[in-house]
């Protein structure tokens, strides 16, 4: 297993869209800086105000793009051809899958937790003591949110990653990330009570904020899911979606 | 003419098409899977909570599936063919270059037309059906009344179509186009909803889903997005976000190595 | 040739099980063997290998011959575990392919050159495919060297030219020094040069003691290279013969191979 993880490693780091997603990922940063600057400027002439926290708001950028690096790591094996050469490194198909998503997890979760902490820290730094709402906060209350917040965009690239395996086209898979992410919980939004709240629980946009005990929005109230249950659904995500892509992969000729 | 039945004989041919015909057709199974349900609880409810509930219009919330369907579309046409080293025997067949690419939006936005209005008209008409004389709001106004809106919304599906084409020309890699694509519909929006004010208002009135409702002077207050433009320069920008990537790519697979 | 130095792991792997087995009835030794048994493949329709079996033995090139769409790649995908049959087996040293713990290290396999992802580098795709073996990096600069790729390993594969991915597919074959290999028309798009470096190659890799297992649709290149004949035709086994047998009964192995396909051609051109 070590091997094979190796292996996906030099494939990830060998490859130019790695660089792409991440750095597409690591513009929350720059928008975050400059994000700052601005409410700050504002704060200046106003006093105070309560702003929406950068890693907070620009955290759908971060996950889109890392989700993209999930389904690429597997769709661009299909699209050259270069899966059936891994499929004959490696015969185990399951033993792929699981080494793809060692290393695409936690090539994402560093990378999401790298750039989360920098935009976090630049964005404090800038604010310095003006009064913008969200950093009235200590670093210790803000941690676990930072935390999950890295831990979603992990799960979101282990989802691309399945998603891709079962699909195995580059814009189908990219489109189901999108249908999680953003379009059922539009679509959720529209359905009767209780029914609405009910499944909006479990999207994937609403678990952060119920892992950290955030409320969610003033419909939603304070969130339904314990902190501890909101985990295991924000996990549960990517495990279904690998399982998915597995049995394609067990199952399809390749 | 040649280069354009080429291109709808190459479309047509292909199977994951209709898949992406399907389900951008399929928003009219959600629209009543959403007005049936609404139906149930409009019934269960008490009078006076009847007489104050009202529903969104459906077609213009599930629009996001035909929209993102045919943009996909669009962009798989192009890349495909770079994709497979189809686009050389293409560009050697039609050294002109730009047939090629006129040929495949021609295919691509007539498709998104129909799949717009079969989705638009076909979930309004299912909703109304459905709802009969429940709810104040969308369905209970004449069909005449809802027409331009209906019309500006189906409108936004081929926009979609020729920004993927062009996208996809201009990227020429299939995850690029659809994440900018992805970034246009989803990403932006919500940044641009989370800036202050009158940015965000000023940036919200040019995001794509804020632009039927200007078209059609058709203002509403919830709006997530802003309302600042008169209809003329609304339709302007829905034609700038089809027309300008279309005209760049145009340009630049003329000039750049295939 | 500096590939006859390694110490051929397929053999260790046999050893080891001998000894593992000691108590139970002896085992059958198949070593260094493609067998194919009642192989059966069917896509939809299309039934694109028929109850084909045959065997493939160490020590000499094995051509493998037969016209468009017989079923040659198929049934090395088959061989390869990429595709499952739809009955039949077949069995590398007597164990399914996809039962290998280090098939690198076991088999070699070159199918389809253009396979590679364009934006990566030579040494970085080898690289990449050595570490699931547990192969060195040593070995991949090793391969490079062998196959004349070592000026352009740090080079993107997707501005190599046809004969240069297809020494890069050769590299990868060869990566995990293996006793049996198997390639899917190699000698597409090489230069002269190219074609008589294959040809040496599978001969020597051949004397060795290897099991190759070559297709090609080059007939006067086959009968330098290879010494026994398989022809497929329809995804059934018409022959399995030496060259010099199918030479001493037709003028050449082209119009041995043109006899004995005859019935078997689907794509031809009119005539
Ligand atoms: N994935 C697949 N799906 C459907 N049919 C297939 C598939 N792969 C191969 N076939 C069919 O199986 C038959 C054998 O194809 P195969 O590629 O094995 O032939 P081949 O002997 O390698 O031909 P060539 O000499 O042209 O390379 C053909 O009729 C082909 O159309
Ligand atoms: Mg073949």
């Amino acid at each position: 297993m070590k091997s094979v993880l190796s292996s996906e490693w030099v494939k990830l780091r060998s490859l130019a869209s790695t660089y792409h997603t991440i750095g597409t990922a690591a513009l929350m940063l720059v928008l975050g800086v400059l994000w700052t600057f601005y409410v700050s400027s504002l704060a200046d002439e106003r006093g105070s105000l309560r702003a929406a926290a950068p890693e907070q708001g620009f955290l759908p950028l971060l996950q889109m793009s890392l989700a993209v690096l999930g389904v690429l790591a597997i769709t661009s094996e299909y699209a050259t051809g270069v899966i059936h050469t891994s499929l004959i490194t490696v015969p185990k198909r399951g033993r792929l899958l699981l080494a793809k998503a060692g290393i695409v997890g936690i090539a994402t979760f560093l990378a999401a937790s790298l750039i989360l902490l920098v935009t976090y820290g630049a964005s404090r730094l800038i604010a310095g003591g003006r009064r913008l709402g969200f950093n009235e906060a200590s670093f210790a209350d803000d941690l676990p949110m930072l935390l999950s917040s890295g831990l979603s965009a992990t799960a979101l690239a282990l989802v691309g990653l399945g998603l891709g395996a079962a699909i195995r086209s580059t814009a189908g898979a990219i489109v189901s990330v999108v249908a999680l992410l953003f379009v059922l919980p539009g679509v959720v939004n529209y359905l009767p009570p209780p029914w609405n709240t009910r499944l909006a629980t479990i999207l994937l946009p609403n678990l952060v904020p119920q892992i950290v005990e955030q409320r969610l929005s003033s419909r939603l109230g304070d969130g339904l899911l314990p902190p501890w249950a909101a985990l295991g659904v924000l996990l549960i995500y990517p495990i279904i979606a690998l399982i998915i892509g597995l049995i394609a992969l067990e199952r399809k000729d390749a | 003419m040649s280069v354009l039945s080429s291109e709808w004989l190459k479309i047509r041919s292909v199977r994951s098409t209709y898949l992406i015909l399907g389900l951008g057709v399929s928003t009219i199974l959600l629209g009543l899977v959403l007005a049936t349900s609404a139906a149930g609880a409009y019934d269960a409810a008490p009078p006076e909570q009847q007489a104050a509930a009202r529903i969104a219009d459906l077609e213009e919330a599930l629009i996001i599936m035909p929209q993102l369907c045919m943009g996909i579309l669009g962009v798989l046409v192009v890349t495909s063919d770079y994709a497979t080293g189809l686009i050389r025997t293409s560009l050697t067949l039609v050294p002109r270059r730009w047939p090629v690419v006129a040929a495949k939006s021609a295919v691509v936005g007539a498709l998104a037309l129909l799949v717009g209005a079969l989705a638009v008209f076909g979930t309004h008409l299912t909703a109304r059906s459905v709802l009969g004389g429940r709810f104040s709001g969308a369905y209970a106004t004449a069909f005449a009344d809802r027409l331009p809106l209906l019309v500006a919304l189906t409108l936004t599906v081929p926009v979609f179509a020729l920004l993927g084409t062009g996208l996809g020309a201009l990227l020429r890699s299939a995850a690029g186009a659809t994440s900018v694509i992805v970034g246009f519909v989803y990403v932006i929006p919500i940044i641009v909803g989370n800036i202050p004010e009158p940015w965000s208002e000023r940036l919200g009135s040019l995001m794509i889903s804020a632009l039927p409702r200007q078209i059609t002077g058709d203002h509403i207050t919830t709006s997530v997005y802003g309302s600042l433009l008169p209809p003329p320069a609304a339709a302007a920008v829905m034609l700038a976000y089809a027309a300008a990537p279309l005209v760049s790519a145009t340009w630049l697979v003329r000039r750049r190595d295939v | 040739m500096k590939l006859g130095a390694h110490v051929n792991p397929g053999f260790d792997l046999e050893v080891r099980t001998l000894v593992r087995r000691a108590g139970g009835p002896p085992p059958r030794i198949l070593y260094r063997v493609i067998e194919l048994q009642h192989l059966t493949k069917r896509y939809g329709g299309t039934l694109a290998v028929d109850d084909l079996s045959f065997r493939v033995e160490p020590g000499h090139v094995t051509g493998f011959l037969g016209p468009n769409g017989a079923g040659k790649s198929t049934t090395m995908r088959l061989i390869l575990g990429l595709d499952a049959p739809t009955s039949g087996q077949a069995l590398v040293n007597g164990r399914r392919y996809t039962s290998l713990r280090m098939p690198m290290r076991e088999v070699g396999a070159l199918l389809d050159a253009g396979a590679v992802h364009g934006g990566r580098s030579a040494y970085n795709h080898l690289l990449s495919l050595a570490r699931t073996n547990g192969i060195g990096s040593a070995r991949v600069v090793e391969v490079l060297e062998e196959v004349g790729l070592a000026g352009v390993a740090r080079k993107r594969v997707g501005g190599f030219s046809l004969g240069m991915k297809q020494r890069l597919g050769i590299a990868a074959a060869l990566l995990g020094d293996p006793g049996i290999l198997m390639f899917d028309e190699p000698v597409n798009g090489l230069d002269p040069d190219g074609v008589r470096w294959i040809r040496g190659l599978m001969r020597s890799l051949a004397a060795e003691g290897r099991t190759i297992l070559l297709s090609s649709h080059l007939m006067s290149e086959m009968a330098l290279t290879a010494e026994r004949i398989v022809i497929v035709g329809r995804g059934r086994l018409i022959a399995e013969a030496t060259v010099a047998e199918l030479t001493a009964r037709y003028p050449s192995l082209e119009d041995a191979y043109m006899a004995l396909t005859s019935d078997s051609v689907q794509y031809g051109a009119a005539r």
